[in-house]
């Protein structure tokens, strides 16, 4: 097998003090392709953002730090990187686009500026060619009228243009991994589907590798190969978008594909996943999954399952499942 | 932005109006008969008369209210009752003197202030920070007019870097003698300037798009003063105004101690001696400062922070 892009071992994240710390990714490992497209799917708090940002090395620090494993980026790990050399990497190698549109523009810097700043971090191009191509990538995310939308302040645009020009910025040096944070859960659905049609579009101009982070398996099916679900701070599931939809492994991601709404679907009431996430970090014994799990035997609450490989491609956490398969 | 400075300057009409109104109210429940104090104990009924008629205080208040506002307005400033120099020439020679004060001590309280502010929001809770922690409580505690002494005695009296009193003449000696009053005055900025940097900036390191600053690759120091300190100004802009106010009536003190001519030296003075005319003229000059001081402190947000531009 090649060698893959980005190969993610082992990684725990912690905050809080260490006396007491509070695990919130636990031992997470996967890995992407050049060019690949990964879904990290999972409910809101089980860990997926801070998992991206371990990969910039981009969590606050303190109250969070990464405690073990391995980041490879083409083969260079970058947790063993000494610290002043993450800038080259970030918005050149690997960008990202996160989570608050709202928030995440300077509110002082133009557009223009802020977009041109990553191309003056990373590219040697004289100031022309530089505009040219803010210009250039303003189009690419569908911005009408870019060049005279350079000199506008983020206050002037609505949350999807915002995320059009952070989406922008983020491909503005053609990275070859592009982390998305759930791009479009802060925006309405219309806009939603146009910023999911734009990343497609970028995919299939850019050619980057893409982790796209989302609590939605629709959205993951539209735009990924792969699927890497997460509970509770840890990897439960993962293999191939056809694998994972149609034959999952794991109850929680039978109960997450049975929670989408679906239009031949004539129950009254969409499934739920009974119970709340248990708190990160808080499940010490066993599977995380146990309290809400429909499947679980008396040896899910003592012990963590490993994964259990289905396939070649498929690999998920359960006891039952996985021992039923051997 | 020029019609928006002209708005901010329409505004301004109001307050002014109010402020030489307080000032007027002020004088005339001041304890003391003017007259009497003017001619001295010596003065007959006939003399007081007459210096009320000259100096319009027999007529009704409306009507003095209208010749003071007017008086004000026009730069008719009188003369003073002491010395009978009119009081605009006492004002314009001395007036200098606190401006450059004010802003000597405002430049270097910043000068020293937001750096020293940025260096302890970036070494958090480290050595540094504590260090200017310690600063700033120092800063706060000792009284300006204490500190001043303390310098003048250390350095002009035994040291003898620095001239003992006076304002200075030429470019260079009125520099070497601002420098001690103004490096007292900016102690006490730079104290509470640091404090506010610190605070503001820390606030907006935490930020989302000081996360995106990192994200596009910015090293730490782009992050903090390109992408964190013009964010972290607003705040530090209205601390600035509040304490170049501060600084302006600092001055008054630190003028006194220092024996430099100025404002304040001149207003104590008129005071004790119920210099009616003086008195007022310095109020009102205060006060036009303030509304002043105010409006600069608009502009500079404007300035600073695009969001307020387009919002009128
Ligand atoms: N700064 C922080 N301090 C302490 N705990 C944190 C901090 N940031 C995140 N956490 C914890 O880490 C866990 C995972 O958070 P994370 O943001 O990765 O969730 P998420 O999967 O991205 O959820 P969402 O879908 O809501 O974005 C949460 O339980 C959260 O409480
Ligand atoms: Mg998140």
């Amino acid at each position: 097998m090649t060698r893959p892009l980005l190969k993610i071992s082992d990684v725990s994240v912690e905050f809080g003090p260490k006396a007491n710390a509070i695990r919130v990714v636990d031992s997470v490992s996967f890995s992407i392709g050049a060019g690949e497209a990964v879904g990290l799917v999972g409910e809101s708090g089980s860990g997926k953002s801070i998992t991206s940002l371990s990969i910039l090395r981009l969590i606050p620090d303190p109250p969070g730090r990464i405690v073990s494993g391995s980041i490879e980026f083409e083969g260079q790990d970058l947790l063993k990187l000494p610290a002043n050399r993450m800038p080259e990497i970030r918005g050149r190698d690997i960008a990202m686009i996160f989570q608050e549109p709202m928030s995440s523009l300077n509110p002082v810097m133009t557009i223009g500026d802020q977009i041109a700043e990553a191309l003056m971090l990373h590219q040697d191009l004289d100031r022309d060619a530089r505009w040219q191509r803010v210009i250039e990538v303003l189009s690419l995310v569908g911005m009408p009228d870019p060049a005279a939308r350079l000199g506008a302040f983020p206050h002037e645009f609505s949350g999807g243009m915002r995320q059009r020009v952070m989406i922008a910025m983020a491909v503005a040096c053609n990275p070859k991994l592009l982390i998305a944070d759930e791009p479009t859960t802060a925006l309405d659905v219309t806009i939603q589907a146009q910023v999911l049609e734009l990343m497609k579009s970028i995919r299939a101009s850019v050619n980057t590798a893409i982790l796209l982070i989302s609590h939605d398996l629709g959205v993951i099916a539209d735009l990924c190969e792969r699927v890497v679900v997460m509970y509770s701070g840890r990897i439960v599931e993962e293999g191939s978008v056809e694998s994972i939809f149609s034959k999952p492994e794991h109850p929680y991601t039978r109960g997450l594909l049975q929670s989408i709404p679906r239009l031949d679907d004539d129950r009254k009431r969409l499934y739920q996943i009974a119970g709340t996430v248990p708190m990160a970090g808080s499940v010490k014994k066993g599977c995380p999954f146990y309290a809400r799990c429909d499947l679980r035997v008396d040896k899910c609450a003592a012990e963590m399952p490993p994964m259990f490989e289905f396939s070649k491609q498929h690999k998920a956490a359960c006891w039952v499942t996985g021992e039923a398969e051997q | 932005m020029g019609r928006m400075i002209g708005l901010r300057l329409i505004d301004a009409i109001p307050t002014i109006l109010l402020v030489l109104t307080l000032v007027f109210v002020a004088l005339r429940i001041l304890p003391g008969d003017p007259a009497q104090v003017a001619l001295g104990d010596m003065a007959t009924p006939a003399q007081l008369e007459l210096f009320r008629e000259q100096m319009g205080l027999n007529l009704p208040l409306w009507q003095q209210y209208f010749i003071f506002l007017w008086d004000m307005l026009t730069l008719n400033l009188g003369r003073s009752l002491v010395s009978n120099v009119p009081v605009a020439s006492i004002i314009a020679a001395n007036l200098p003197y606190t401006i450059e004060l004010t802003l000597v001590a405002t430049g270097m309280g910043v000068i020293i202030g937001v750096p020293l502010g940025v260096l302890a929001a970036t070494n958090r809770n480290k050595l540094p920070d504590s260090g200017v922690r310690v600063f700033s409580l120092i800063g706060y505690a000792i009284p300006d007019f204490y500190l001043g002494a303390l310098m003048l005695i250390v350095f002009s009296l035994n040291l003898g870097w620095f001239p003992i009193n006076g304002g200075g003449t030429d470019f260079l000696s009125r520099l070497h003698h601002v420098f001690l009053p103004a490096l007292t005055l900016a102690m006490v900025k730079s104290a509470f300037l640091g404090r506010l940097t610190r605070t503001s900036l820390l606030e907006v390191l935490g930020k989302d798009y000081v996360r995106t600053a990192r994200a596009k690759g910015a090293r730490e120091n782009r992050v903090i003063y390109r992408h964190g300190l013009r964010n972290a100004l607003l705040p530090v802009t209205t601390g600035l105004g509040l304490s170049l106010l501060a600084t302006l009536s600092g001055s008054v003190a630190i003028e006194l101690v220092f024996n430099r001519p100025g404002l304040g030296e001149t207003l104590i003075g008129a005071i004790a001696e119920r210099d009616y005319p003086v008195i007022q003229a310095g109020a009102v000059i205060f006060a036009f400062f303030v509304v002043f001081i105010n409006l600069l402190i608009d502009i500079a947000y404007i300035a600073i922070d695009p969001r307020i531009r387009v919002q009128s």
